[in-house]
This record gives structure tokens, C-alpha cells and sequence, in this order.
């Protein structure tokens, strides 16, 4: 697959998703008949309140989780016929993640977390572009170091550059600046944005920070399980003024 | 509930929240103490079942008349006694108050069966003798049929007929060992009800056969006289009444003194040895499962920090947070004890299944349970779970309250100045116990320093664990990584992240695996020793032996030598036989033996003096012991025989000790006038030039037919036989310390759940990533097998180092052997591996059943 291919076209998408928990009386519909396309060479956000869904079609969307109805697509394979082990082989072939913590494996070092999808298939790495990748993040002299000697702005710039290395289909970033002040986080949010502007790479992001989500170029707004809204080209401001047009929406 | 002290309510409440986590630690003391309790109520119950056979079937005997002068040796159990006239019987009956007196002969006879093969003979003693007319005299009692009434009637224990499928009217023969034609007119049970008495077996016959067969002929001679008080007389009343009347060196004692003395032989000698050595075998399974327990507490404690924090940040003592992790455990020990009492009335049960499979032929009878079988184990149980949980309790009780506030990171070793505390105390244990050892092995030697330095070198080698932990386990991990990829690295990295825990997990396994190794290599060493002996000392083609060469068997014929020698495919033959004798004031076994038909066939190695002349007043010593006591060729010693007589006799010749003979030599025409039941124990025999082998052996079977077939063994199956007795007793063993494994892996499939259990978050990012569940499950099995290959391989190096010293240290005479048994330690090896990997199944089934998404959002 090469990056061109990746530009054009769907990166990942759902299409009539419904997401149930529990039944009866304690049933909660993560996810009410959700349709949304994430095109590549992108950079999508996702917004909304705690409970909105977000997280649950970000999983969904990703294979960490399955749908109760209505179908998820990676490209143009529908994850939903997929058992565990094919999943588990999509995600690390074609999907990059960044958790909001713990996202790097204590025992490896540096150079090895970022290499670790790669490893776990067992391919060899593109030497040219795991250098690239590794002096865009900037720790060259850390690469032999453990998480634990590195700051937790370190830590998700390696977590950044492990998602990018098998130059998946699709990154998915949960609330990756959410343990981070407001420099470091900016340090996370440019190197994904250069990853879609340089690299033509497709970004999905859950977050609750404004700041963070005027970084993409489209935010999808989800409250109870439903798209309501969509911003393109969004700036910090004008995506608080939309959240707080909710929040009193809702009240 | 809210009247009980805090830390009892806390320290249950996490024992309900917790069960899982300290199932392992509730099951390896359970298992421990259900082998302790067993082995205690397996020994109460045979010594109070022997106890109750011996006083049953004694009972109607108040005096035993026999001789005062005992003649002990090594290898004889309860000494030899000389015998008494038989007519003193006669004397006796017209003291007032006997009721009845009669003349009980004792010898060896050993029963052939039905199918043709000798009964019994593995250990237990097969025994014959009169049967003694006065019923109530006669431990046994008629089950079937009548008393023998004519020659070469008998009557045998129910157990040996039942053995040998022998039935009233049943003809067979009786090796005494030559062979006597029996026709079997009854059966009999030892007491009211046992098969026999113990495992052995018993014919009897009138007193004029067992007086043919069994004594020297026409001696009248009696082994004791065995009386009977009339109404009204006490045991000591007539003791007293008959003293006075008996010729000097005769002695009377009471029935209850004979029958305490031949239940203390038994339970003294048998049945202490037996339970001391099932106590060790419980006390390593204990131990083991203390580093198991310890373990589990540890890492409990360390899990439980921020929890302990909070406690101690709301206004918890420290000794509040002690008591608390203390109470736990003295809960779990208590909860385990119990339910380990009564698993080990199951175990005793078993065990007693298990020797009598082995052919161990034990009393039957009720269950006997002690206050002390209940009250030991129960304690011992509960000190282990307290004991090993003290130093994770202290730890728990100094927890900052700020750690409560701190992410503190539990799978870190806290190394640094206990670390090199560690290293200098394990260090100096295993510097100093080494030379000791060793010192003890080479110099001297001595069994007691090099115990003494070899448990040093164990308690360094358990000191030093967390320091060579990281070491090992990442050199026997290096060729995961090629293997296995990252999973590889992972399982590598996982296993050398915390060395104190891998350390203490593996520490379990390498005590188990050393025993077992020490074990190994000390019954390789018998067996090389044996081997060696055999090759050294004995010359001849063939060897023809009885199934045990120790007590039990009855014996070859004396005339079998002479026989074999008439064959015309013998070369030459040579007899051995074997007495005790009093030399010098010291009771030693003699080998009975023509000397001067010896060369050739036994290799007595570089001879002063000459065999040939020994006379009927010369004997032959060994070396090594001429040495010891002080003697030289020429010189005169006293030899006192059993049967009273002594006289000097002259040393007049040495030859080189340590094999098939003994440390000395007399002729059968010294031996005969002083001899009790004349056996030979093997006969060698040399074939001619030419004769091969095959023939040789089917010409002496063919000649043996008549002597009711003793084996016929070539140099290698003689050898090889000579050695059985090692595989078993090293088979019995093996099932002994099967249990310290099963607890060692317990521990280790208990350290990994606990693993995997704090592991959560980061095993949920491997599978988020792109770990396939079998990749996952491989990463956790990898590290159980490292951990568990650490402990084998420390174990084997330590058990090899240790049985090597043990075996010098117990060779005195420094003509044994020590030999490594490479195949046996590889199958060790290999079953430590598997064991570790069958360990991480159930740690590693649970790790991939984890739920990615519950995983990477866990606490």
C-alpha cells in the first residue's frame, strides 16, 4: 500500500452503527444509527460530551469493539465478519493507536515500542522512514531509554510515532493529550497534524479540549449517541461557542 | 460484626475479595500439611496395628526361655542369639506353675508356589519353624484345615497361601535351603485374624522336621522355649520360679517383655525409619511451599500499597496495617491446616495403598489419629502461612501514607542497599559452605560437615536468588527473542522484570528439583559403586543367586556349588556363604567359603599370606580392616561363634577389600561344628575354555532344577540386579517429591496470575497493538518456563554439587563410586521445563481471555 493510494478515497467509515449496552431496564445506546466517513489524508475530530459516544465509535470504528447493528469498514474491509485473530492482524497492518496513557510497554525500550506493531507481525521496518519518524519526534538520543525515564509529553510523541511506523490506513488517537499540559499536548497535536499534511496520513481523534480538536480539519460532534452536528476548517473558538450551544441545548 | 476489631474486619473482608488470588497459597499449605498429618497417622496407625497383632497373638505366652548372649552385627536386626537345648523343655514343665513348655525352632525356609516361584524374599523375612502344639502358645491359630502331624506335612500363613496360590493338599517344596517335599494340611492366620505376621511369611512343621532342616542335625537345639503359666501364677512370679532353675547364659523373661521387644524391633527400627523418612519428605514439601506462600504475600502486599496507603492516610496504625495482612494469613493458615487434617487422613489412606503396591506389606486395622497427628500439623501449618507472611506484613505496615497519592510502580523491585546486603550475606553463606563441603567430602570424611556446608550453600544459594535472577533468566532466555520474536523479548524482559519474585518463585522449584537431583545422583553412585564392585571383584561367567541377597531370602544349598562343579561345562564353582561371629568383642558378618577355590572366580585383589591354609583355626581379612583394628599377618584374634563356643584363630591372609566378599574369610570346616542353618548366598561359577555362554547358563539352569531354580545371571545381569534395589527405593522417592514439585508449581502458576492480574492495562496495549491471542498466551507461557528453567537448572547444579559431596562424605572407605547420570538429569531437565510450561497454561488462558478494551481502561 503506498501513501498515494491512502490519499484518495475512504480511510475508514460506519454506516448505520448502533452500539447497545447492557439489557432491559439498565440497556444504553452508546451508538444510535451513526453514519460517518473518515476520509484519508485527513484529520477528523470527534467532540462531545462525557456519555455522547464518542469513545464507543471511535472502538467500534477501530475493531477494539463490535456493533450491536449496522456495519464498520476499514478501506474496504467490513470488520464485522472478522474473528479475533483477523482483527487483531487488521489492527496492527492497517491501524495506528495512541491511548490517552499507559500507551508504550514499560519492558521495551523507546526504539523497540515504536516498532513493536511491526515486530508482533514479524516485518522488517522501512529503515528510511522509521529515521524520518524518529528525528520528526525527536528523541534520537532516547531511543534505547524505557518509558519510565521519559516525561509523559515524550512518552505519547513514542506512542505518535509507534501509530505512523507501519504507515497504517487509518491512526486513531484517544484523547492523547489528556494527561498532557497545554505546551506538550501542542507538541502531540502538531506532529499528528504534519502526519496528515506530510504524509497524507488519515487521523481520527476523540477529545473533549477544544484546543486540541481546532487542530483537524473537520470536528464531528456526537451528544446521546447521534451525529447533530459537523464543523469544517474548525478554530478553538468557534468549537467552544458550538459546545456551549449544546450544553444549553440540552438544559 | 461491627463490634470486631478493625483489622479483622478489613483483613476478611480481603480474603472474600480475594479469594482467587490466595487460592494457591490456601492449596500448597493444604497439600503440605495433608502429607504431614498423613505420615503421622499413618505412623501411629501401623505402630498401634503392630502393637495390637504382637500383644493378640502373644497372648497366651507368659515366659520365653532363650539364651542371654546376643551376637550384634550390622545387617542383623535384633541380633543373633545362640540357641538353647531343646530338652530344657522338659526341665521346665515340672516347675510348679507351667502349665505347658515346648521348644519353639526357628529358622529360614522359603516357600515355592504354585507357579514355580519363590514367595516373598523381597526384604521381608521368610521364616520357618516348629508348629508349637499348645494352642494357646502358638501365635498362630489354625484358619483351615489341621497341625502337621507327619514329616513333610506344614502349615503356612494365610497370606504367603494366598500368595503363592496354595491350598490344603497342595504339594510344593520348602527351600531350607535344600529343598524339602511339603504336602500343606493347613492354613493359618498370625493373632486371631492377619495374614501373617507383618509382610513375612511362616511355614511350620512337627518339631522333628523343623529340627532336620532347620538346625544343625541332631543338635536338639531350640531357638527358645516358649511357656505357659497355669491359673493363678503371674507372668513375673514364674520368671522368678523359673530363673534359678536354668543352666548359665540361659535367661527367662516375661511374654509382655518378648512381645515389647519384638514390637520395638519393629517400630523401633522399620517403622521409625519408615516415618522419619515420609517427616523429611513433608518438611521439604513445607518448606517449599513456605517460598510459595511468602511469595504470594509479598506480591499481595505490594499490590495492595495504595490500598495500605489510603489506611495509614486516614489515620490506620502501622501496626494496625500489620495486624490486618497478619490476620490474613493466620486465616488462610488455620482455613488450610483444617482442610488439610482431613485431606491427610486421605493421604494416610493412600500411602498405605501406595507401600503395599510396593510390596510393602503392612498390618491391617483401624485409623489411628493422635491428638499430636492433629495438633502438629495444625500448627506447623499455620506458623508456615504466619512465619512466611511476617516480612510482607512488616513491609505493609511501613507504607508512606503518601504512596496512596503516588502512582507507585508494584512490579519494581526495590533494590539498592538491601540488594548488596543480599549479595554479601548469600556471598559469604555460599564461599563458606563450599570448602566446607568440600573439606568434608575429600577430608576425612566427615557426613556431618559437609551437611553442615551443604546447607549453607542451599541458604546462600536462596540468599543470592534475586542477585542471579535477572542473570539467568536473561541467559537461558537468550534464544527466545529468535525464537518468538517481540513476544519472546517480552516473556524474556517479563521474567527478569522483578528478580526478588522471580527469584523467590524459583527458589521453590530448585530446592524440589535439587532433592530430587541429589537423590539421582547419590543412586547412580550406588549403582556405579555396585557395578564397579562386580566387575572388579568377580571373576567368573555366572552367578547364581537367590531373589534377595539380604535377609529374607533362605538361601542357596551348600551343595549346589558342588553340584555345578560336576558339570561338564563348569571349569570351577565357589560357594559363599555368610555367618556372624564376635571377633575381638566386635560382632561381624563372615563369609563362609572354600578360599582356596576362590582364584579365578572372585578376585580378591593382591593377597599376603596365603589363601590355601586357612585351616579350621586360620581366617582371612580385609585390608582396610586389618588396618582399622590394628592387625597384622600372624597375629591371633578370638572369634566367638552363636552357638557359645570362641577360640583363637590366626590371621593368614589380607586381601584387598570392597568386593563380593566381605571383610573376612573363614572355610567351611572352621564354620561347621558352630553353624546354624548352612546356606550359601551366591555361588560363582566359571566355565570352561571354550562353553558359550548360552549353553554354560542353560547347562547350571538345568542342574539347578532340583534345588527349586535359584536365578542363574551372566556378569552384567548380576550386576544389573544387584542394583534394583536402588531403582526402587529411588522410585519411591520420586513419588515423595512429586508433591514439593506439584507445590513449587503451584507457586509459580500463582506468581503469574498475580502477574498478569497487575499486567492488566499493559497486556490490553499488546493486544490493541496487534498481539494475536496465541502470541499473547506464548509471552506468558515463555516466562513460566524461564522461571521455571532457573529453578531446574539452579536445582540441578545444586543438587549435582551436593550429591557429589554426600556420596564422598558417606564413603569412608573411599572405594565407591560417583557417577552423573546424564540421561536421568536430562529427563529431569525436560520434565522442569514441561511442568513450567503446563504452570503458565492457566495464567496464560486467563491473560488472553482479557477483554481489550476493559484491559487498557483498568486501573
Amino acid at each position: 500500500m503506498t501513501t498515494l493510494d491512502v490519499v484518495r478515497g475512504t480511510a475508514a467509515r460506519v454506516a448505520d452503527a448502533v452500539k447497545i449496552y447492557g439489557v432491559g431496564g439498565t440497556e444504553v445506546r452508546a451508538l444510535d444509527h451513526v453514519t460517518v466517513e473518515f476520509p484519508a489524508g485527513r484529520f477528523t475530530a470527534i467532540m462531545g460530551p462525557s456519555g455522547s459516544g464518542k469513545s464507543t465509535l471511535m472502538h467500534c470504528a477501530a475493531g477494539l469493539d463490535t456493533l450491536t447493528a449496522g456495519s464498520a469498514w476499514i478501506g474496504e474491509t467490513e470488520l464485522g465478519p472478522l474473528n479475533d485473530r483477523r482483527l487483531t492482524l487488521l489492527r496492527r497492518e492497517r491501524i495506528g493507536f495512541v491511548f490517552q496513557a499507559f500507551n508504550l510497554v514499560p519492558t521495551l525500550t523507546v526504539r523497540e515500542n515504536i516498532t513493536l506493531p511491526l515486530d508482533l507481525a514479524g516485518v522488517a521496518p522501512d529503515q528510511a522512514w522509521l529515521e524520518a519518524l524518529i528525528s520528526i519526534i525527536g528523541l534520537g538520543d532516547r531511543l534505547r531509554h524505557r518509558p519510565s525515564e521519559l516525561s509523559g509529553g515524550q512518552q505519547q510523541r513514542v506512542a505518535v510515532a509507534r501509530a505512523l511506523a507501519g504507515r497504517p490506513q487509518v491512526v486513531f488517537a484517544d484523547e492523547p493529550t489528556g494527561n498532557l499540559d497545554s505546551r506538550t499536548g501542542g507538541e502531540v497535536l502538531g506532529l499528528l497534524r504534519r502526519a496528515v499534511d506530510e504524509m497524507g496520513q488519515a487521523v481520527v481523534m476523540v477529545t473533549h479540549d477544544p484546543t486540541a480538536a481546532g487542530h483537524a480539519d473537520e470536528v464531528l460532534f456526537l451528544a446521546d449517541g447521534r451525529l447533530v452536528d459537523r464543523m469544517e476548517r474548525p478554530s478553538a473558538g468557534l468549537v467552544l461557542d458550538r459546545m456551549k450551544a449544546f450544553e444549553r441545548g440540552r438544559s | 460484626m461491627t463490634s470486631a476489631p478493625v483489622t479483622a474486619r478489613l483483613s476478611l473482608r480481603s480474603l472474600r475479595a480475594h479469594r482467587r488470588r490466595l487460592a494457591g497459597t490456601l492449596l500448597s499449605i493444604l497439600l503440605g500439611v495433608s502429607f504431614l498429618t498423613g505420615t503421622m497417622v499413618l505412623g501411629d496407625t501401623l505402630r498401634a496395628n503392630f502393637d495390637t497383632l504382637f500383644a493378640d497373638a502373644n497372648a497366651g505366652t507368659d515366659v520365653v526361655v532363650r539364651s542371654a548372649d546376643v551376637l550384634d552385627s550390622a545387617g542383623t536386626v535384633g541380633g543373633v542369639r545362640a540357641p538353647v537345648a531343646a530338652a530344657l523343655a522338659d526341665r521346665l514343665r515340672t516347675i510348679p506353675g507351667v502349665a505347658a513348655a515346648e521348644p519353639s525352632v526357628q529358622g529360614a525356609g522359603q516357600l515355592v508356589g504354585s507357579d514355580g516361584k519363590p514367595i516373598g524374599g523381597q526384604g521381608p523375612p521368610t521364616l520357618a519353624g516348629n508348629w508349637l502344639t499348645d494352642s494357646r502358645l502358638n501365635p498362630y491359630r489354625l484358619a483351615e484345615g489341621r497341625a502337621p502331624g507327619a514329616p513333610g506335612e506344614v502349615v503356612v500363613n494365610r497370606g504367603a497361601a494366598r500368595t503363592g496360590g496354595l491350598h490344603l493338599g497342595s504339594t510344593t517344596v520348602l527351600r531350607t535351603p535344600d529343598p524339602v517335599p511339603v504336602t500343606v494340611v493347613g492354613i493359618a492366620t498370625f493373632g486371631a485374624s492377619a495374614d501373617g505376621m507383618g509382610p513375612s511369611t511362616f511355614t511350620a512343621m512337627t518339631f522333628d522336621d523343623a529340627e532336620r532342616h532347620l538346625t544343625p542335625r541332631g543338635a536338639g537345639q531350640a531357638g527358645s522355649i516358649q511357656v505357659r503359666a497355669a491359673g493363678g501364677v503371674s507372668q513375673r512370679e514364674l520368671v522368678a520360679r523359673i530363673s534359678p532353675q536354668l543352666p548359665s547364659g540361659v535367661q527367662a523373661i516375661t511374654g509382655a517383655e518378648a512381645t515389647r521387644e519384638s514390637t520395638q524391633l519393629l517400630s523401633g527400627r522399620f517403622l521409625s525409619m519408615f516415618t522419619t523418612l515420609l517427616l523429611v519428605f513433608a518438611g521439604i514439601a513445607l518448606l517449599v511451599a513456605t517460598f510459595t506462600i511468602h511469595n504470594t504475600f509479598a506480591i499481595v502486599v505490594a499490590q495492595r500499597t495504595r490500598e495500605n496507603a489510603l489506611l495509614r492516610a486516614l489515620g490506620a496504625g502501622r501496626g494496625q496495617v500489620l495486624g490486618a495482612t497478619l490476620a490474613e494469613a493466620l486465616a488462610v493458615g488455620l482455613l488450610a491446616s483444617l482442610g488439610g487434617l482431613l485431606g491427610g487422613i486421605g493421604v494416610a489412606t493412600g500411602l498405605k495403598a501406595l507401600f503395599s503396591a510396593l510390596g510393602f506389606a503392612l498390618p491391617t486395622g483401624g485409623m489411628v489419629i493422635s491428638a499430636a497427628a492433629v495438633l502438629m500439623p495444625l500448627l506447623v501449618g499455620t506458623l508456615v502461612a504466619v512465619g512466611s507472611a511476617l516480612l510482607p506484613a512488616v513491609r505493609a505496615g511501613r507504607t508512606a501514607p503518601l504512596a496512596a497519592l503516588r502512582d507507585t510502580g508494584v512490579d519494581r523491585a526495590a533494590e539498592g542497599r538491601s540488594g548488596t546486603v543480599r549479595t554479601v550475606l548469600g556471598g559469604l553463606l555460599v564461599a563458606g559452605g563450599v570448602p566446607v563441603a568440600v573439606l568434608g567430602a575429600t577430608d576425612g570424611p566427615s557426613v556431618v560437615l559437609t551437611a553442615g556446608g551443604a546447607l549453607a550453600v542451599l541458604a546462600g544459594t536462596v540468599v543470592l536468588g534475586p542477585v542471579a535472577a535477572a542473570f539467568a533468566v536473561r541467559t537461558l532466555g537468550a534464544p527466545l527473542p529468535r525464537l518468538r520474536g517481540v513476544s519472546g523479548v517480552l516473556a524474556r524482559r517479563n521474567a527478569a522484570r522483578n528478580p526478588r519474585r522471580t527469584a523467590a518463585t524459583a527458589s521453590a522449584l530448585m530446592i524440589g528439583v535439587a532433592v530430587v537431583t541429589l537423590f539421582t545422583v547419590f543412586g547412580a553412585s550406588i549403582k556405579a559403586t555396585l557395578d564397579d564392585t562386580v566387575s572388579k571383584s568377580f571373576a567368573g561367567d555366572l552367578a547364581v543367586t537367590t531373589s534377595s541377597f539380604g535377609a529374607g531370602g533362605s538361601g542357596i544349598s551348600p551343595k549346589v556349588a558342588d553340584t555345578l562343579a560336576a558339570l561338564p561345562e563348569v571349569r570351577q564353582t565357589v560357594g559363599l556363604g555368610r555367618g556372624v561371629a564376635r571377633i575381638d568383642g566386635h560382632g561381624r558378618t563372615l563369609d563362609v567359603t572354600d578360599p582356596a577355590r576362590l582364584s579365578g572366580i572372585v578376585d580378591l585383589g593382591r593377597v599376603d599370606g596365603s589363601l590355601d591354609a586357612l585351616g579350621t583355626d586360620g581366617l582371612a581379612v580385609s585390608r582396610s580392616e586389618a588396618q582399622q583394628r590394628g592387625w597384622r599377618l600372624g597375629q591371633s584374634v578370638t572369634v566367638g561363634f552363636t552357638d557359645g563356643a570362641s577360640g583363637p584363630f590366626t590371621i593368614r591372609a589380607l586381601y584387598e577389600g570392597g568386593g563380593l566378599a566381605g571383610d573376612y574369610l573363614i572355610t567351611r570346616q572352621a564354620w561347621a561344628p558352630h553353624r546354624g542353618q548352612d546356606a550359601d548366598t551366591m555361588v560363582a561359577v566359571g566355565l570352561r575354555e571354550g562353553v558359550p555362554l548360552s549353553a554354560g547358563k542353560a547347562a547350571v539352569a538345568k542342574a539347578l532344577a532340583p534345588f527349586s531354580n535359584p536365578q542363574v545371571q551372566d556378569r552384567a545381569e548380576y550386576a544389573k540386579s544387584a542394583a534394583s534395589g536402588v531403582d526402587m527405593m529411588l522410585s519411591v522417592v520420586y513419588a515423595l517429591l512429586a508433591l514439593a514439585v506439584l507445590i513449587a508449581l503451584l507457586g509459580i502458576a500463582n506468581t503469574l496470575t498475580l502477574a498478569v492480574h497487575e499486567r492488566t492495562r499493559e497486556l490490553g496495549l499488546l493486544r490493541a497493538v496487534g498481539q494475536t491471542r496465541a502470541q499473547l498466551r506464548g509471552m506468558v507461557r515463555w516466562e513460566s518456563v524461564l522461571v521455571a528453567a532457573f529453578g531446574t537448572v539452579g536445582g540441578l547444579g545444586l543438587g549435582a554439587f551436593l550429591g557429589w559431596a554426600l556420596v564422598r562424605a558417606s564413603d569412608s572407605a573411599g572405594t565407591g563410586s560417583f557417577a552423573i547420570p546424564p540421561g536421568q538429569l536430562a529427563v529431569v531437565l525436560a520434565a522442569g521445563l514441561l511442568a513450567g510450561a503446563v504452570a503458565g497454561l492457566r495464567p496464560a488462558g486467563r491473560a488472553a481471555r482479557l477483554d481489550v478494551l476493559r484491559a487498557i481502561a483498568a486501573e
